[in-house]
């Protein structure tokens, strides 16, 4: 088998989720089994790809689907650095989830709808990853976009999951239209849907640019979407009403990088046009900026989480903008490891105190020195402490943005983003791990097994990644080359690394004055910020203003179209004319006396007519 | 000496006749036997331009041979119709086609 098995990868898990449909009500024991099978025959495949690749190089294989007209559409896999990280992640971040969520799910009646719902999430989240075409791509983006919302709204029963899982889908919607228009400029520009068709035709200078401009601007716009980048991104807080395990797969590790990956893979398109590689460059940067600050206001523990990953998926989009897809997807695989330990280790911390606001934890380490251990190692990673994995990715970041092709006014702003995400992470361990143990948690516990070897691994590998920056051989010249190609080695700007250790030990400093030591008084501070504090606390309103419009322009519209339709399209339209029918059959039908001489006159007159106007004519 | 004008005066006859029958009559038998009559001035005319016309001989003969098939089909129709009148006859006790007021809405 070679790179062309790839195709198996998502075909395992889709037929698991077929397989539990059928047996789930009958035989709901065997579901966790059969999905956990699933995943880990779709890992296997990506281990023996992975091998394969490394032997052959990449490759792309392809089918036909159906053909109309001219147009062919073909069901495609593409193999090469970036599908085969994402897949890796994608495969990996799976089985631990769902090792993890046989214990922490146990007493759920549902559990085989979970785990339906998950193998048809890995299906489609890898077949996202491996499509070689739009349209295939569109599909994938489409059902993890429903298995997002199935598993948010798991506990549909509580009102809050029911409406957060409407409004991610809605939400994400608004941003896939965008991306669809943007797929079907693409389309009739080229007649292809193929990326590397696309590709080749966009370098030989065959699509016309403003074309090309908007079609790239809109499909950011569903990847901002997928990827809650502002203003898109209110639907992922409200996400973390679904379990917890769903909050670590989908909506920290996986589905919500699907936005970056799309854009890392269709990057030597946008690296065309300077304009899109602008704004995804800004809203990444704001997005990052403004997530922090809310990260730091916010007192739910995944909502903090929340806030975080929307920051990170900012950076990631910044080193896209930067012009550095490669660190993104290094970003992205640092991202995923550690925020799936983090949101692991919440669930954790949640199954053992009953708890998931930070004002009600404290001195938990003594309850639970495991989760701690993992937990600080995931959230010391993404603040960036040096040697762990993040670190060396925000090094990457921050040098793309230093070299690559953004000013250095963004450069500062990073810094400034960057400072906040060590304040929020602090103040969260702090909160939580540190500090007094409440009366109420005095029965916290470590979880089993099965919750705390998945937590584990995902630190480790937090832990450790980071080596796979470096330049190990004339072959492997760092992660960020070896993934995008290039022949340029890793190297480090001193400056810039020491300023973001400056950063990160001065921030995690300064919040140990303030949540330890308490020499610094927090209300002191937000009372000092005023209304920054408050519109922090508040999430910028942006939900008070998405609310105000839609009670003000979306409901008001839609009431009116409703009226246009019940009383001009309904009432008049349609039943205008069976109501004239009817009305006029009623005065009509008395010239009916049933007697036959009547109608026989009837004829009578009118063959008689008939004649006159005959002769007459 | 007899002109095709005759037969058509005839047929004219017989068919107002009939109408008169069927508009006028009361009694559904009757009404039937006014019907006849108008199939009837249909014939004579039919058989008059026969008759009359200055085709050849095997064309004129095509209007006898119409007159045939149409006394044939009023047979039937008779029959058929005869039955119905037998049938409403008992049905309601009588065969008046003004108390026959049911075809309608």
């Amino acid at each position: 088998m070679g790179t062309e098995a790839a195709f198996l990868a998502p075909v395992i898990p889709a037929i698991a989720f077929a397989l539990i449909l059928i047996t789930g009500r009958r035989l709901p024991g065997i579901a966790p089994y059969l999905a956990l099978a699933a995943i880990v025959a779709s890992f296997v495949v990506w281990i023996v790809v992975f091998l394969a690749f490394l032997d052959d190089g990449a490759g792309t294989r392809s089918i036909e689907w159906f053909t109309v007209g001219g147009f062919e559409f073909t069901w495609g896999t593409t193999v090469d650095e970036i599908s085969l990280v994402m897949l890796g992640v994608v495969s990996f971040v799976a089985i631990g989830i769902q090792i993890y969520s046989l214990e922490y799910l146990r007493d759920e009646p549902r559990l085989w709808w979970y785990f339906a719902v998950q193998s048809l999430f890995a299906a489609a989240m890898m077949t996202l990853v491996l499509a070689d075409n739009l349209l295939l791509l569109y599909l994938g983006w489409e059902l993890v976009g429903l298995g997002s919302y199935l598993l948010i709204g798991f506990w549909w029963e509580r009102r809050p999951a029911a409406e957060a899982a409407k409004k991610a889908f809605i939400t994400t919607r608004i941003g896939d239209v965008a991306l669809l228009i943007g797929f079907v400029l693409l389309f009739r520009a080229t007649g292809t849907f193929d990326i590397s068709d696309i590709t080749q035709l966009a370098h030989a200078g065959t699509i016309d640019e403003t074309q090309l401009k908007w079609a790239l601007i809109f499909i950011f716009g569903g990847a901002a979407g997928k990827s809650a980048q502002i203003p898109l991104h209110v639907w992922l807080p409200d996400a973390m009403e679904g379990p917890t395990p769903v909050s670590a797969l989908i909506h920290a590790a996986t589905m919500v990088v699907a936005g970056v990956y799309l854009v890392v893979r269709l990057f030597p398109i946008y690296n065309m046009v300077p304009d899109a590689l602008d704004l995804i460059a800004v809203i990444g940067l704001l997005t990052a900026l403004l997530a922090g600050v809310m990260a730091l206001a916010m007192t739910d523990l995944k909502r903090i989480l929340a806030y975080s990953t929307i920051s990170h998926l900012g950076f990631m989009m910044l080193a896209v903008g930067a012009g550095f897809p490669g660190v993104a997807m290094f970003h992205l695989l640092a991202h995923a490891f550690a925020k799936a330990s983090l949101f692991l280790g919440a669930g954790s911390i949640s199954h053992g105190t009953g708890e998931t606001d930070i004002r009600e934890m404290g001195g938990l380490w003594r309850k639970m020195p495991f989760t701690t251990v993992a937990f600080w190692i995931g959230a010391l990673s993404l603040a960036g402490l040096p040697l762990l994995s993040g670190f060396f990715s925000k090094d990457e970041i921050l040098l793309a943005v230093h070299t690559g092709r953004l000013n250095d006014g963004f450069l500062v702003v990073t810094f400034v983003a960057i400072a906040f995400s060590v304040l929020y992470t602090g103040r969260m361990l702090y909160r939580v791990f540190l500090g007094q143990l409440l009366s109420s948690n005095d029965d916290a516990h470590e979880p089993g097994i099965r919750m705390w070897a998945p937590v584990g691994v995902f630190a480790l590998l937090a832990a450790v990644l980071g080596a796979a920056a470096f330049e190990w051989s004339h072959n492997y010249l760092g992660f960020v080359s070896w993934v995008t190609d290039s022949e340029e080695g890793f190297h480090i700007n001193a400056a810039i690394t020491g300023a973001s250790v400056v950063i990160v030990v001065v921030g995690l400093y300064l919040t140990w004055l303030i949540y330890v030591q308490r020499r610094i008084s927090a209300t002191v501070i937000s009372r000092r910020l005023g209304f920054v504090a408050i519109a922090a606390e508040r999430k910028f309103y942006f939900d008070e203003v998405y609310q105000w419009g839609i009670n003000q322009l979306v409901l008001p519209t839609a009431r009116l179209t409703a009226f246009i339709d019940r009383a001009w399209v309904n009432d008049i339209g349609v039943d205008g004319p069976g109501k004239t029918t009817r009305w006029g059959g009623g005065v009509l039908r008395y010239i009916q006396t049933g007697m036959v001489y009547n109608y026989a006159l009837g004829m009578v007159i009118g063959a008689v007519v008939l004649g006159v106007i005959w002769w007459s004519v | 000496m007899l002109e095709l004008v005759h037969f058509q005066i005839l047929s004219a006859a017989l068919f107002s006749i009939g109408i008169f029958g069927v508009l006028a009559r009361r009694s559904a038998v009757l009404v039937l036997i006014s019907i006849e009559i108008m199939l009837n001035a249909v014939n004579v005319n039919l058989v008059g331009i026969a008759a009359f016309s200055d085709r050849a001989a095997d064309v004129r003969v095509f209007g006898q041979i119409l007159v045939v098939f149409i006394i044939t089909i009023a047979a039937a129709e008779i029959g058929l119709a005869l039955a119905i009148v037998l049938r409403v006859f008992r049905n309601r006790g009588s065969a008046n086609v003004d108390e026959l007021n049911v075809m309608k809405w």
